[in-house]
């Protein structure tokens, strides 16, 4: 009846995880009490739960993309906790504990942090950067972002019922086989990276055709913000990739449940067949997560340099061939498996090459500066800091693409350091920077620069403290994943990255305490310009938050930094003063599919992972009908009439008369 | 959404989008992939079982078909064109064989040279008696 699920999945001789997931629920069940007491629950659901709007989504994905960075922080600090102490001794968490928690940290981080982040950043912005009311797709939008949360739900879940991978974050075989790991961690692990993983290549397809399909007048290719283009580069690797990944796990869940052999030892399975396709998807990924991070930076310096992008021509170009060699380097990651010095050689150099346009962006990012009235708002500090640590982890990086030296450095924590240096120091730091940057764009109202700015230097120090001890401990020797060792060196060294966590962590108290005093003060906060920054790009035309339309027209583009054009020419020639005509707007009706489908997904994914077969059966048609029903409907538009667009759009003219005057003096 | 969004992108159509044709170009043009289709396949099978031809020469026959046949089915059904109106198709299509390419031949490439090294255990026997 209920499969392999039984009491002993609950880890009752375990305090750690329990207690740890009994605080998560009674938080769970009180916030949920507090919704439902208060009344907010019609709130919650008609304008968030179901709402189809870009902005809405793009909210709630950077809403689970901070929850789960705490998650895997927690992760993360019982790891360097862990290595701290477990010299010549057992520490605190015993090996099956260890081996889940660097597993899940790497699985969350990757997937429940970093592609959320970017994906939520994208969504809220793209369709307003290009002048268009919402993305091609909007119910198939919300659809993608409720299956990503039905994966971290799942991870969430493998805490208190059963267990997570014990095999790292990318699962390797023969580890990850039936014979070696015959638990459900595994399962949990591949699941819920399948249910998410669809929901990724639905939101790729959908902010693909936003930005081939839906600009505004006007808006050639050549005249996108740089983060549209990331955008386009990113979610065309995402297209590409992403089914590597859904079809190398569906192979190993073949191999787990129905006997398959792809990838055992024996009776002719290739193991390496796995690293090969795994890295063919992982490597992409790399450039899926930190392209949109140089799209936001590239907004970032623009603005608070009060210049145009330096070399966009180049820049353009420069994503655009990342987004070609991406595809070309994926054996550096298995340099030591034995492909032999002609294969070696070939990926090494382009391991070096796609190096390059990077550091044309580099130089675009410093040549736009160079000359420029530096404004160093908090997310400036955010920008700078991601080209100092960068080039730092593009160093090392380039050293381990050297095929002799990644011989010495494979697997030691001196990667572990490099890739921590350009994800924390490039896609985290972009995320918080777009983070800093848009949020008065999404909420109308300021956040707090003080504390802003205490935890972008937190953060900062607390990365060096924490990551560099980690270069000195791989160069001598160590390797990642140690539950325990007994080399007196590296003692000090991990003592060290500890104390830097300990910075870090004050770093992420800084920025919650960011949100929390920001959210306090928010009427003295109030932005009421839509254009905080003295902005560029036409998210900045409209009002913040933006109404659910937009734009009450769409705007007319003629060059590049659309926005900034508009302000200049309308001090020129001093406001247009005629009251346009408005007209009726359609917009796409709000549907509670997204929601629906993953909760069938939920089911069915938990179902899968502990063998309730009747229960698989249940969430398969519910998710199913859900679609039917959905693609049945007769009405998917309301009209939003003119008079009401007019009522919205006057305010926002009114308030950035006041503004244009000032434009440019800032 | 408003018909204000899609005034901007002029020529640029969706696969299955097409407008200006009759219905009886349209059948004919269905028609005529439809036997290409069938008079490939055809040949497939023929040259597959025949003695008529030089017989290194069968594998190469099938390969030069199969591209055919995915040509026609481009052409006749799935309607990708060198049109203007076509760009954003053939562009991504030209991007989707680049990455099959760059993977599949990467991971032949790859598999190969894994194997040349390190031969699984049967295989290395053999070479080694």
């Amino acid at each position: 009846m209920l499969g392999k699920l039984d009491w002993s999945a609950i880890p009752f001789d375990q305090p750690i995880p329990l207690i740890a997931g009994a605080v998560v629920l009674v938080g769970i069940l009180a916030v949920l009490i507090w919704v439902v007491v208060k009344g907010h629950l019609p709130y919650l659901w008609h304008e968030w739960i179901t709402s189809v709007d870009h902005k809405r989504i793009g909210v709630m994905y950077i809403l689970l993309a901070s929850v789960m960075l705490l998650r895997g922080g927690s992760d993360a600090i019982m790891m360097r906790i862990q290595q701290a102490i477990a010299y010549q001794s057992q520490g605190y968490l015993p090996p099956e504990h260890y081996n889940q928690i660097f597993s899940a940290h790497g699985t969350i981080m990757i997937f429940f942090v970093a592609m959320p982040f970017v994906i939520g950043l994208m969504n809220l912005i793209v369709p307003l950067q290009l002048g268009v009311r919402d993305v091609a797709f909007p119910t198939l939008n919300s659809v993608g972002f409720w299956l990503t949360a039905t994966g971290a739900l799942l991870v969430n879940l493998s805490l208190v019922i059963g267990e997570f991978a014990r095999t790292g974050w990318l699962a390797f075989p023969p580890l990850s086989e039936l014979s070696y790991s015959p638990g459900v961690g595994v399962d949990y692990y591949a699941w819920s990276l399948q249910i998410s993983g669809v929901g990724t290549l639905v939101a790729g397809i959908n902010l693909v055709t936003t930005v081939l399909k839906l600009r505004t007048k006007g808006m050639n290719y050549l005249r996108m913000p740089m983060f549209c283009w990331t955008t386009l580069a990113s979610n065309l690797l995402i297209v590409a990739a992403f089914p590597i990944l859904t079809a190398t796990l569906a192979m190993l869940l073949l191999d787990r449940y129905l006997g398959f052999h792809f990838f055992t030892n024996e009776a002719g399975g290739n193991v390496m067949m796995f690293m090969n396709l795994i890295w063919a998807w992982g490597h992409p990924e790399v450039y899926i997560l930190v392209l949109p991070a140089f799209g936001i930076f590239s907004e970032v310096v623009s603005t608070f340099s009060g210049k145009a992008l330096f070399g966009y021509r180049s820049m353009v170009l420069a994503t655009m061939a990342i987004c070609v060699i991406a595809f070309m380097v994926w054996l550096h990651h298995f340099f030591t498996m034995g492909a032999g010095p002609d294969v070696n050689a070939i990926f090494g150099i382009a391991s070096m090459i796609i190096a390059v346009p990077t550091g044309v962006k580099i130089y675009n990012w410093l040549f736009t500066m160079y000359g420029g009235r530096i404004r160093f708002a908090t997310p400036m500090l955010w920008a700078i800091g991601f080209m100092v640590t960068f080039i730092i982890g593009g160093l090392t990086g380039v050293l381990v693409a050297v095929p002799p030296a990644d011989f010495m450095l494979h697997n030691s924590m001196f990667l572990v350091a490099h890739f921590h240096n350009v994800i924390i120091g490039g896609v985290l730091f972009g995320a918080f920077a777009g983070f800093e940057f848009w949020f008065p764009k999404a909420f109308g109202f300021r956040l707090d620069e003080r504390w802003g700015k205490l935890a972008f230097w937190f953060t900062f120090t607390g990365f060096y403290v924490t990551f560099v001890p980690l270069y000195v401990a791989g160069m001598l020797g160590m390797t990642r994943r140690l539950q325990h060792y007994d080399v007196a060196e590296w003692r000090p060294w991990m003592i060290v990255a500890a104390v830097g966590m300990a910075v870090l962590s004050i770093g992420v108290i800084c920025q919650i305490m960011q949100i929390v005093v920001s959210i306090r003060n928010r009427e003295a906060l109030r932005d009421r310009t839509g254009d905080p920054w003295d902005g560029r790009s036409l998210e900045w035309a409209t009002s913040s938050p933006p109404p659910v339309f937009n734009f009450a027209f769409h705007p007319d583009v003629r060059g590049e930094d659309a926005y900034w054009d508009m302000k200049l020419s309308a001090q020129q020639q001093s406001l247009d003063h005629t009251a346009p005509e408005y007209y009726d707007i359609e917009m796409p009706k709000n549907s509670p599919t997204g929601f629906v489908c993953a909760f069938f997904a939920t089911i069915m994914g938990f179902a899968l992972i502990w063998h309730i077969w009747w229960m698989v059966i249940l969430g398969g048609i519910g998710a199913f009908a859900t679609f039917v029903v959905f693609a049945w409907r007769d009405h998917d538009e309301y009209v939003i009439p003119a008079a009401e667009v007019a009522a919205i759009d006057r305010v926002n003219i009114e308030e950035r008369r006041n503004l244009v005057s000032m434009a440019g003096t800032i | 959404m408003s018909d204000q969004t899609h005034m901007q992108v002029e020529h640029d159509i969706a696969p299955g989008d097409e407008e200006q044709h009759s219905v009886g170009e349209r059948i004919i043009g269905y028609v005529v992939g439809l036997g290409l289709a069938l008079l490939l396949t055809a040949l497939s099978f023929f040259i597959a079982g025949t003695d008529l031809v030089w017989q290194p020469s069968i594998p190469v026959a099938l390969i030069v078909l199969a591209i055919a046949q995915m040509g026609v089915h481009l052409v006749f059904f799935l309607h990708i064109t060198t049109g203007p109106d076509n760009t954003n198709n053939v562009l991504a299509l030209a991007f989707g064989l680049l990455v099959v390419f760059l993977v599949v031949g990467g991971t032949v490439w790859i598999m190969g040279h894994l194997n040349q090294n390190m031969p699984p255990m049967d295989q290395f026997i053999r070479m080694h008696s």
